[in-house]
């Protein structure tokens, strides 16, 4: 935005930014942080399970290796054995092929030292995705010039309209809290069908993959308040900062945990830029 | 007004008997006849000699030469006047009590002429009239506790931000009354939080009283008569906010002739024009201020820039009638606009219009009726003009009142008053439409309503010399009303993840919930001796509409609630007890009061919470309790060449809400225990005078993170479980500012400048923290710019404002 300047001024006038010191507190004791995905596609199926460490701590993140991990299908009882990865530094399914199927609620649960901690999500049918088109856009206010892609498709649900839609753009995920694209029906979802254009300008022969994942409320109420914390400058104008809810409860020991379980279709569909 | 009354009364006194009898105006009378015997008409100056406000002609001032004091001539009572002129130049005095002299240069040039010389009224005299207006020892001998006036004068003198004089900005100088942050005008009085202050202009509420995001408040100084801060302890007549009034009066229009005043600045400019109206029955005062950002980014060739915009306006009314002894009616508005624009397709908008007339009636000497009806509208509007996304986003909320109130005056020692008051509160369904192409679909909530019925009485009564009672009532009866529409959920308790059962509709003027409380307000005054007091006071409120937020700052946009079915009255009860001292014949007051305070049903906001467009606001609140308690010390200094007052606060707020901060107390941003205010203001001459304020306060109750972790590829901040454990460095700045008076008084043009300087020492108070990664050692690393990405490490961030921000101001009377 070639306004941000603008704003600036408006709202902070004559402001200025220095780092500085502050007297943090820490954290006690070890708080283990569990992110679990379970999705139709292999590729995406993980659970990663780390340690928070304290705030101006410069290592790098524990990675717990030595957790208990499975999904289990609440229907069937079908127990989803995870082993932990060295090369991909997370958890993964025993057997790859098993994949979660729409209407299933599955459960995770990650035993570590004395504790159980439990998850559950149910697995809902996808929306569609029709097709994927791109045209080239002048400057616009707010945008910059390029190729924008349109996401034509049709949302037939009635509940549970709760979304993301990643991008990777030539095999790098957009990830800055800029990217992130998460939207429910509080607009509608007409906008589907009539097209819906991302906000990201591409250039001529960019490879552009699009994700879409439809999720329940608990997940999407994570990662829309983890998003809230990354954007919250702790000013006057935002909300007291607070840890986004997790949807993991502790079933057994004493130990706070942290992160989410997400279970949700993938729709992903790839694009390639070119000069029509 | 009390310039006009000091004259009056030097007028009278002129006319009067005494006057006439003191060996002073023998001794001229007969000076004077001599001097007109003995002299050629040419050998004679003629003059005349006015009040330069209001152009009154001046009779019975002294006219003599500098150089010859033995000799001089009384003016007439057309404040004409002639002296000898013997050989000029000469340097010409005119002197007349209560006004500043004025010493002119005369040459022959000036001899053919027929010169008027414009007396200024002198400051001290000002001075005095204005503690006339508050009696020297008012704060000991009257009954209220937790008030405090603050002369328009002294908000003027303060240096302010910009060189923007600012109502709240000043009365955050007061002791209990907090600020949120660097650069907010919010008021924070007495633990309470900002939608807890009654705000209201001739007795008509303001909804969103701040222009610019809070960093100006609405009113323009030019346009106020007076300003009244009840902390709380309010009269039974005034309720519906928990923690404060700020009852602000606008001015009436003088009844001789046109006036007017005005200020150029470095932010915006104002002007005020005011006189009688038809005859010297009626008056006007109309104000109107503008800032011109926007005018100077429109000079820009470069469309990035002149294609934005950026101001804001207000513009007030005033006119008063007196119809006969006994009737008098005045009707006031105000209507003030605040507009940001972006590239012509983005702009914010907000705007607040109010309006009042006022019937005031006498009976007799010891009977009055006044009546009060007004309206008051709040709106704002978002506009995005994109082919993809376009919308309108408006909301606007309106508050209609009349107040009928009688008193009645038993002797000295009984005043007695009573009387109704209604409101009717109308809250429009937030609308958001859609641009005609855009692919996002319209959101349409219900409108909500309410009625408020107050009954109110009350009294003041001198039970013996030294102890005096004030004592009232007030009854509220609250309907929440239709059209509208209401919800019921599982259980019967609204939440996120509950269902709703059913959807009622209701009819207007249906009832949709009903709430009543008694409000009684009673105060005690025990005067130890004429110089020293004891009072004691408790009060309850009850609050029926609120701003469902849990930022510390307000936004044009915030969500205004009325009391409903889940939604209770906030409620609190304070009491208080103070120490009232004056000393050295009143010129010294000093007060210490203490109060405890108790909150109910106040809300906050669950985790994530989404209030602005949903038609369920119930389902994103928590519901709990608070308290506050504090001391609050003040000396003041109220007469002689300086003045000002030191004043020391200790004061403590806690919220406890199931649901936040592990359902265990926590302070909110504003509770900061130590306050400390210093505001001084020197004449060092009648040209010139000098203001310093200082302030020193505990920093904001804030949360940082004690960690991080990894979630979705981020680093995300962690934070501890209860809520505002942290603090920001203690806050401290001192502002100064040094004004200048065109020292001729023989001129009715009287410009004055300013210069102030706000952070007079930089001081680098933080305004935000950010905690994130700063790359490259550079905390301004831009990818596209600045290279490969070599190193990462976590770091904090400080935003900070206004360091050393000076400012000019251009001032001027006619």
């Amino acid at each position: 935005m070639k306004n941000s300047w603008l704003l600036g001024c408006v709202l902070l006038i004559t402001s200025c930014q220095i780092e500085v010191e502050l007297p943090l507190g820490e954290i006690k004791g070890e708080v283990p942080v569990i992110e679990g995905i379970w999705t139709n596609n292999p590729n995406l199926n993980e659970v990663n399970v780390t340690l928070a460490k304290n705030y101006l701590d410069q290592d790098s993140y524990t990675i717990i290796k030595d957790s208990k991990v499975s999904i289990r299908a609440k229907s069937t009882g079908l127990v989803i054995p995870f082993k932990y990865s060295e090369a991909a530094k997370s958890y993964r399914p025993l057997n790859s092929d098993i994949l979660a199927i729409v209407g299933e609620t599955y459960e995770l649960i990650v035993e570590w030292k004395d504790n159980v901690f439990f998850a559950e999500g149910l697995m809902l049918e996808p929306p569609l995705l029709d097709s994927l088109t791109y045209q080239y856009e002048e400057e616009r206010p707010f945008r910059d010039e390029g190729y924008y892609i349109k996401a034509y498709g049709k949302v037939p649900f009635k509940e549970n309209n709760y979304y993301r839609i990643q991008i990777i753009e030539n095999d790098t995920l957009k990830n800055d809290p800029q990217d992130y694209l998460l939207f429910d029906d509080t607009f509608g979802l007409s906008f589907f069908e009539r097209g819906f254009e991302l906000g990201y300008a591409f250039d001529l022969n960019d490879r552009v993959r699009i994700i879409l994942y439809r999720m329940t409320r608990e997940p999407y109420n994570y990662l829309n308040q983890l998003l809230g914390l990354l954007f919250s400058d702790g000013g006057l104008f935002s909300p007291p900062p607070q840890n986004p809810d997790t949807n993991i409860k502790l079933i057994s020991g004493k130990s706070p945990v942290l992160g989410y379980f997400l279970v949700s279709p993938i729709i992903s569909e790839l694009v390639i830029i070119k000069e029509k | 007004m009390n310039r006009l009354a000091l004259r009056f009364s030097y007028k009278i006194l002129f006319m009067s008997p005494i006057f006439y009898k003191s060996s002073f105006f023998v001794f001229s009378l007969c000076f004077c006849a001599i001097s007109t015997l003995s002299a050629q008409e040419a050998a004679f100056f003629k003059g005349q000699v006015l009040d330069v406000t209001s152009s009154e002609l001046l009779p019975g001032a002294s006219v003599y030469w500098a150089d010859e004091l033995s000799t001089g001539v009384i003016s007439d009572s057309e404040g004409n006047f002639q002296i000898k002129k013997g050989k000029l130049p000469r340097r010409l005095v005119i002197s007349f009590v209560g006004y500043e002299k004025t010493i002119r240069e005369i040459t022959e040039k000036d001899i053919a002429k027929f010169q008027k010389f414009f007396l200024e009224p002198e400051e001290l005299s000002l001075e005095e009239v204005i503690i006339r207006d508050r009696r020297p020892d008012e704060q000991v001998k009257n009954l209220a506790t937790g008030r405090a006036t603050m002369p328009i004068e002294t908000i003027k003198n303060i240096p302010a931000l910009f060189g923007e004089v600012d109502l709240f900005r000043s009365l955050q100088l007061l002791p209990g009354v907090q600020t949120a942050g660097e650069g907010t005008g919010g008021l924070f009085v007495r633990g309470g939080s900002a939608d807890q202050n009654l705000v209201q202009i001739d007795g008509a509420p303001v909804y969103n009283a701040s222009h610019f995001f809070g960093f100006f408040s609405v009113f323009n100084p030019d346009a106020l008569e007076k300003v009244d801060l009840y902390k709380g302890n309010m009269p039974a007549s005034f309720g519906g906010r928990l923690s404060s009034l700020i009852d602000v009066s606008l001015r009436e229009g003088n009844n001789k002739q046109i006036r007017g005043e005005g200020g150029i600045g470095t932010i915006s400019s104002r002007f005020t024009l005011d006189g009688p109206l038809f005859s010297d029955k009626s008056t006007f005062a109309i104000s109107a201020r503008r800032t011109y950002a926007d005018v100077f980014l429109g000079l820009s060739s470069n469309p990035d820039i002149n294609e934005n915009s950026l101001n804001f306006h207000d513009f007030s009314a005033k006119f008063a009638f007196r119809l006969g002894e006994k009737d008098k009616i005045t009707l006031s508005s105000y209507q003030g606009s605040d507009f940001l624009g972006l590239e012509s397709s983005f702009g914010l908008g907000w705007s607040n219009f109010v309006s009042s007339l006022k019937w005031n009636h006498s009976y007799s000497e010891d009977a009055y009726f006044d009546l009060d009806v007004y309206h008051s509208i709040y709106n704002y509007k978002i506009e995005f003009d994109d082919p993809e996304n376009g919308f309108e986003f408006k909301n606007q909320l309106s508050e209609s009142g009349i107040k009928a109130q009688w008193t009645l005056l038993r002797g000295e020692n009984l005043q007695t008053y009573w009387g109704i008051h209604s409101q009717y509160y109308h809250f429009d369904p937030i609308a958001l439409i859609p641009a005609p192409d855009s692919t996002i679909e319209s959101i349409d909530t219900n409108p909500k309503n309410g009625v408020l019925n107050n009954f109110f009485a009350g009294m003041t009564y001198e039970i013996s010399p030294k102890l005096s009672t004030e004592l009232g009532l007030r009854w509220g009866m609250f309907n929440q009303i239709g059209k509208g529409v209401d919800y019921t959920y599982s259980g019967g308790v609204p939440g996120q993840d509950v269902t709703i059962t059913d959807t009622l509709n209701y009819d207007t003027f249906d009832n949709v919930k009903f709430y009543q409380g008694l409000e009684p307000r009673i105060a005690f005054r025990y005067l130890i001796n004429p110089q020293f007091s004891i009072k004691t006071a408790y009060n309850r409120n009850f609050q029926y509409v609120q701003i469902a937020t849990n930022s510390s700052a307000g936004l044009p946009i915030d969500r205004w609630i009325l009391a409903g079915t889940y939604v209770p009255p906030i409620q609190s009860d304070q009491i208080s007890l103070g120490f009232f001292h004056n000393f050295n014949q009143d010129k010294w007051e000093f007060s210490l009061e203490t109060y405890y305070k108790e909150f109910r049903n106040i809300i906050d906001l669950r985790n994530g919470a989404s209030v602005l467009f949903t038609d369920n606001v119930e389902t994103e609140l928590l519901v709990g309790k608070g308290w506050a308690y504090g001391a609050e010390f003040l000396l003041r200094k109220n007469q002689g060449k300086t003045t000002g007052w030191i004043a020391y606060t200790y004061s403590r707020t806690w919220r406890q809400i199931d649901g936040v901060s592990q359902d265990q107390k926590y302070n909110p941003r504003y509770d900061r225990p130590n306050d400390v205010t210093l505001v001084l203001n020197h004449e060092f001459s009648s040209s010139w005078s000098a203001g310093l304020t200082f302030v020193y306060s505990t920093g904001q109750a804030v949360s940082f993170p004690i960690g991080s972790y990894q979630a979705d590829r981020q680093s995300v901040p962690l934070y501890s479980n209860f809520r505002n454990e942290d603090r920001y460095p203690n806050y401290h700045r001192m502002d100064a500012s040094v004004t200048w008076r065109n020292p001729n008084k023989g001129r009715k043009w009287r410009g004055s400048w300013n210069a102030s300087v706000y952070n007079l020492y930089g001081r680098k108070n933080p305004f935000a923290y950010t905690f994130g990664d700063i790359i490259n050692d550079d905390i301004n690393y831009d990818s596209s710019t600045d290279g490969p990405v070599t190193s990462v490490r976590p770091g904090i961030i400080m935003t900070y404002l206004f360091t050393f921000l000076p400012s000019i101001t251009y001032n001027f009377e006619f």
